[in-house]
C-alpha cells in the first residue's frame, strides 16, 4: 500500500489502522514498504479525507503479501477467502480428520506480529521432521520449493505477511513428541505463533486428542470452534 | 486454520460470545449454497444476533449495507452471525436444523456452553478445534485487556493502536461505546468481531 504525498495532508487518522503498524506520520503519512503486509486496511477503513491512499501494482513475490494477508483475497488452492482451508468445518462431510488422527495449525504471525517466511520456514522444517503432509488446499504449502523438508521458495524468506499458516493431520499417538518439537523450535523465531489440534468426537461426545494434550503438559483453551454435524451428504466415516 | 479460534478471555467474559459460522464444502454440496447461506443469515438476525458477516465478499460496511451484504451472498460463502445469548444461538440452530439447508455449521465459544446449546437442539459434537494458545515471541503481545478485543477478529485487522486510539476517545468522551464497537467492527472483514463483548470490554478498562 502507498500514501500519494502530493495529496496527503499529514491527519494522521490512518496510522493507528494499520495492524503491523506500518505507517508513519511526520509532515505526512508514510507507508514503509518492508514492514506493510498488503492487509488493504487503510485503504478500506481509515476514511482518507483526501483519498491520498492507494494499492500499487502488486509483483511477485510481493503478491504473497496480499494473498495471506488480506481477508478477502480468494486463495486458488482452497477456493476460499482468507489463509486457511475448510478444516475441521466441513468435517462431517468431507471426513478430512477421521478418528484417531488430529489436525494441527500452526498460524505464524497470529494474532499481533505478523511474520516473515524464514519464520515460518523454520517452523515448517520441525515439523517436517516427523514426515507431515502439509496439507495441499492450504495456500502456504503452495509456496514451498519442498514440501516434504519444509523448505520455502528462497525469494519468499524475506516477504512478511500477517500470518500464514501450516496444517497437517498426524496420529493422535504422536501428538505430544510433535508438541515437544514445536516448543523447541518456539524459541528460535521472532514471531508469535499460534496452535490448534482438531479432533473427532467420539460416541460420547468426549475429545480424544485431550488425554494426549494432558500427557505432553500443554494448555489448552476453554473455548474454541465445535462442529455441529449439520452438513449433507455425510461422508461414510463420519 | 480458524479465525474464529484463539479468542482471548476468562471464563465469564466468554460466557456470551458465540460466533456461528455457515459454509458448503467445494465440489461436495456447494452448488446452489448462496441462496441457503443467505437464508442462514436472514434466520440469525431474525433470532436476535449482534452481527452477521459474509467472510467471502466482506462485512457490512464494506458492502454497503447489511441487506446488499445479504443480497450478495453468493455459492462458497462463508457466513457468520454473532450471539450473545445462547437461547438467542439456539432458537436459530433449531431453525437451520429443521430447514436442513446441509450447510456445516460451526459454533465457536465456551465448549461445554456450545455442549449445552447442542444437546438443546437435538444435535451431539462433531468435530472440535483446541486453542494451544499463543507460542514463539510471546514478548511481543499487548497487554491481556487489549488482547481479549483484538483477538475478536482472527485475521489481525483490528489492530492494537485503533484499539488504544479508540478507549482513548472513550476516556475523553469524545466517542460513545456504541461508536467505539462499531469503529472496531468495521475493519473485521468477515463480521465476526462482537460489539455487545467489545462495549462491556472496553467499559472495563475506564
Amino acid at each position: 500500500m502507498q500514501i500519494d504525498q502530493e495529496l496527503c495532508i499529514g491527519c494522521g487518522q490512518c496510522v493507528p489502522y494499520c495492524p503491523v503498524g506500518a505507517i508513519s506520520l511526520d509532515e505526512t503519512a508514510v507507508v514503509d514498504l518492508d514492514e506493510c503486509a498488503e492487509c488493504g486496511c487503510c485503504l478500506r477503513c481509515a476514511d482518507c479525507p483526501v483519498e491520498a491512499i492507494y494499492q500499487q501494482e502488486l509483483e511477485y513475490p510481493r503478491t504473497v503479501r496480499s494473498i495471506l494477508s488480506d481477508p478477502l483475497t480468494i486463495a486458488t488452492e482452497s477456493g476460499i477467502s482468507g489463509r486457511g482451508t475448510e478444516e475441521m468445518k466441513t468435517n462431517e462431510v468431507t471426513a478430512r480428520f477421521k478418528k484417531g488422527q488430529v489436525g494441527i495449525g500452526i498460524e505464524v504471525g497470529r494474532p499481533v506480529s505478523g511474520a516473515r517466511f524464514v519464520d515460518v520456514e523454520r517452523i515448517a522444517q520441525a515439523m517436517a521432521a516427523f514426515g507431515v503432509e502439509f496439507e495441499i488446499c492450504n495456500p502456504t504449502t503452495s509456496l514451498m520449493s519442498d514440501p516434504a523438508t519444509g523448505k520455502f521458495k528462497d525469494e519468499l524468506l524475506n516477504e512478511k505477511v500477517l500470518s500464514a499458516i501450516l496444517e497437517f493431520c498426524v496420529a493422535q499417538e504422536a501428538l505430544p513428541d510433535v508438541l515437544k518439537a514445536l516448543k523447541a523450535v518456539a524459541g528460535q523465531v521472532d514471531s508469535v505463533f499460534t496452535v490448534c489440534v482438531a479432533c473427532r468426537a467420539d460416541e460420547d461426545e468426549n475429545i480424544p486428542s485431550y488425554q494426549y494434550l494432558d500427557k505432553a503438559g500443554v494448555w489448552y483453551a476453554p473455548n474454541g470452534k465445535t462442529n455441529v454435524g449439520l452438513g449433507r451428504p455425510l461422508a461414510k466415516e463420519a | 486454520m480458524t479465525h474464529t479460534l484463539h479468542r482471548v478471555g476468562n471464563e465469564e467474559n466468554l460466557r456470551e460470545d458465540f460466533v456461528l459460522l455457515a459454509m458448503p464444502s467445494k465440489d461436495i454440496n456447494h452448488e446452489g449454497s448462496g441462496p441457503k447461506l443467505q437464508e442462514i443469515i436472514r434466520i440469525c438476525l431474525k433470532a436476535g444476533a449482534v452481527k452477521a458477516g459474509d467472510a467471502r465478499l466482506g462485512n457490512e460496511y464494506h458492502q454497503g449495507g447489511l441487506e446488499t451484504m445479504i443480497a450478495n451472498i453468493e455459492d462458497r460463502a462463508v457466513v457468520t452471525a454473532v450471539f450473545n445469548d445462547p437461547a438467542k444461538l439456539v432458537n436459530a440452530l433449531k431453525t437451520i436444523k429443521e430447514a436442513d439447508f446441509g450447510m456445516s455449521i460451526v459454533v465457536s465459544g465456551l465448549f461445554d456452553r456450545v455442549k449445552e446449546c447442542c444437546h438443546a437442539f437435538g444435535q451431539k459434537v462433531h468435530t472440535v478445534n483446541t486453542s494451544l494458545g499463543r507460542w514463539g515471541a510471546t514478548h511481543k503481545l499487548p497487554a491481556n485487556d487489549m488482547m481479549e478485543i483484538q483477538s475478536m477478529c482472527g485475521h489481525g485487522m483490528v489492530s492494537v493502536n485503533l484499539i488504544a486510539d479508540t478507549v482513548d476517545k472513550v476516556k475523553n468522551g469524545d466517542m460513545s461505546l456504541a461508536e467505539a464497537s462499531e469503529r472496531l467492527f468495521r475493519p473485521c472483514q468477515c463480521g465476526i468481531f462482537n460489539t455487545d463483548r467489545a462495549q462491556k470490554l472496553i467499559a472495563a478498562m475506564m
